[in-house]
């Protein structure tokens, strides 16, 4: 409710007297409350995973798709209460994911408008979601043309050790459902459109990926390194189906196990354990040079004295 | 002439020629005094090399984990938005942070029998740990090196001087580079090592550089904490204005 309150204030104050385009504010304005009143998309998957990093602290990932079969659209993402786009993505067809942004954690508005729509204009669909440190989202536009809506999916940023985990979504609104597999394992079964299954773990390695939904099929080959997750799509097509496969997250194919033995004491302070004995070494092998030479020297003076 | 009867008591015969004898003629004439006098010799220039082979000055290659894993095309391509698609990045081959002054080649990691991160053999490169993704390609990458060796400092000694915004450069065995920008500089007790979060996947493209840190302890002869330098990979820019010149291909 504050927060509803506060982006209107916040707006007015930046834009005070400004007298033109108040039509343009209005829209804006319209356009913020709508987002603030509009239902989030499901959270898919607990939230209860462990952050995959500490270091940013502060820090979430989001990125926008258009996965309606529709025209293509631009896709805004402001800080919520912020009437300037942190972000634009511009002229994304139906399929079209956006990179990761990494961004503070806190509340954000994504807007839709059709492509090269003014940004003054209202958008025709907003939500808003909260990034959570050290999450990732994926807020696409889902559904039939005429039911689109923002679906706000939590996407995974842990694997169990040495295992890949895969996702489907089907966006495939010729064939209502869908049944995907990988190998002998079924990621998707009689899948509806527009919907999305929790991710599975699947051993990583080479696989034939087979999308079948009515009279139509796609397969293709995908990748799965240890420690990745993937997210597969399942599209339209001019000729039927067809499935890209989006990268959510990658880490390390097998965990090292505690720290890294990166040092061995040389610029350490106090007692440097190193170099001595090899000193002691060269001491020694200097003197008994030295003691040879020396004797040596003697030796041939004393036969010259002999002589 | 006092000495003399001593003297050419014990070595009337070749005494007398050692004078204008060649220096070879003392192998045959003074085996002792000639083995102690190689003695000598021998352990300095073993000494030298130690001590060289300690400090990693040396050019011996420090051996590779594994052979380089070749340029996988992807097969399903990202739709291609504002940003540039991101294609499998080829592997690193070189190392470049100009704040610290670090320029090195990339030697490969795997992980060893005990299951740790391998280093690499010479504190004076640093290596990719072949198991994580690569640099410039969506996920973790790993990137360790030594902050000293017996004798001195090592590839990563000042990485803990690293500060938020500092540029990270490491170019691809094709000639790209991927450009990254430090966000944060952590110290962690080995002992408690944030495995999970230094090596878990994330979904930008991400570099950590990991060394030492911390109390060195005498006893164990390591140090007790690991330094990790957080990046994230700054997208390309069509001209790069300010690119340092990266070493020769290592």
């Amino acid at each position: 409710m504050t927060l509803r309150l506060n982006a209107p204030r916040r707006w007015r104050r930046r834009h005070g007297s400004g007298g033109t385009g108040a039509s343009r504010h209005a829209a804006r304005l319209a356009m913020l409350l709508g987002a603030a009143t509009l239902s989030l998309g499901t959270l898919a998957g607990t939230a209860a995973a462990a952050p995959a990093s500490s270091m940013s602290s502060g820090t979430g990932w989001m990125r926008c798709a258009h996965l309606s079969p529709t025209a293509s659209v631009d896709i805004y993402v402001y800080s919520f209460g912020d009437p300037t786009a942190m972000s634009v993505l511009r002229h994304v067809a139906y399929g079209g994911v956006g990179m990761y942004m990494a961004m503070p954690a806190g509340e954000y508005t994504v807007g839709i408008r059709p492509a090269g729509a003014p940004a003054s204009t209202p958008s025709v669909l907003s939500a808003s979601l909260m990034v959570q440190a050290g999450q990732a989202y994926t807020v696409a536009a889902m559904g039939a043309p005429d039911d689109l809506r923002l679906q706000a999916l939590h996407d995974r940023l842990t694997t169990p050790d040495g295992k890949s985990l895969v996702r489907v979504i089907q966006a495939s609104l010729k064939q209502p459902h869908v049944t995907v597999r990988a190998g002998s394992a079924t990621l998707a079964s009689n899948l509806a459109f527009p919907s999305v299954t929790p991710y599975g773990t699947d051993a990583p390695g080479q696989w034939m990926v087979d999308a079948t939904g009515g009279s139509e099929s796609w397969s293709g080959n995908i990748k799965l390194t240890a420690g990745s997750i993937h997210t597969l799509v399942v599209l339209d097509s001019s000729s039927g189906l067809k499935v890209t496969d989006l990268t959510d997250a990658a880490g390390s194919a097998m965990t090292p196990h505690g720290g890294v033995a990166t040092g061995l004491g040389g610029t350490a302070p106090g007692p440097a354990p190193s170099p001595l004995p090899w000193l002691a070494v060269l001491a020694g092998g200097l003197l008994v040079a030295a003691a040879a030479a020396i004797r040596l020297r003697r030796s041939r003076a004393m036969t010259r004295h002999a002589r | 002439m006092r000495a003399a009867p001593r003297a050419s008591a014990t070595n009337a015969g070749p005494g007398k020629h050692a004078r204008h004898s060649p220096p070879w003629r003392l192998v045959t004439r003074r085996p002792l005094t000639a083995a102690v006098l190689l003695g000598g010799v021998l352990a300095m220039a073993i000494t030298v090399v130690g001590l060289l082979v300690l400090a990693g000055r040396p050019g011996h290659p420090p051996g590779p984990a594994r052979a380089a894993p070749h340029g996988l095309a992807p097969l399903l391509t990202l739709p291609a938005l504002q940003e540039p698609v991101m294609l499998a990045a080829a592997p690193p081959v070189a190392l470049q942070i100009p704040a610290i002054g670090v320029r090195t080649r990339l030697v490969q990691l795997g992980i060893t029998r005990q299951g740790t991160l391998q280093v690499p053999g010479s504190p004076s490169v640093a290596g990719w740990y072949t198991g994580s993704p690569r640099p410039g390609e969506i996920g973790s990458s790993i990137i360790a090196g030594h902050i000293d060796s017996y004798l001195g400092p090592g590839v990563f000694y000042r990485l803990r001087e690293l500060h938020p915004g500092d540029r990270i450069y490491v170019r691809q065995a094709d000639g790209r580079f991927a450009v990254f920008r430090v966000t944060a500089v952590h110290q962690y007790p080995k002992a408690d090592f944030p495995a999970a979060a230094v090596y878990g996947p994330v979904p930008d493209a991400e570099l950590r550089l990991i060394t030492c840190g911390g109390t060195f302890d005498n006893a164990t002869r390591s140090y007790l904490s690991n330094i990790v330098v957080y990046s994230t990979e700054v997208p390309s820019l069509p001209s790069m204005p300010s690119m340092p010149s990266m070493p020769a291909a290592g």
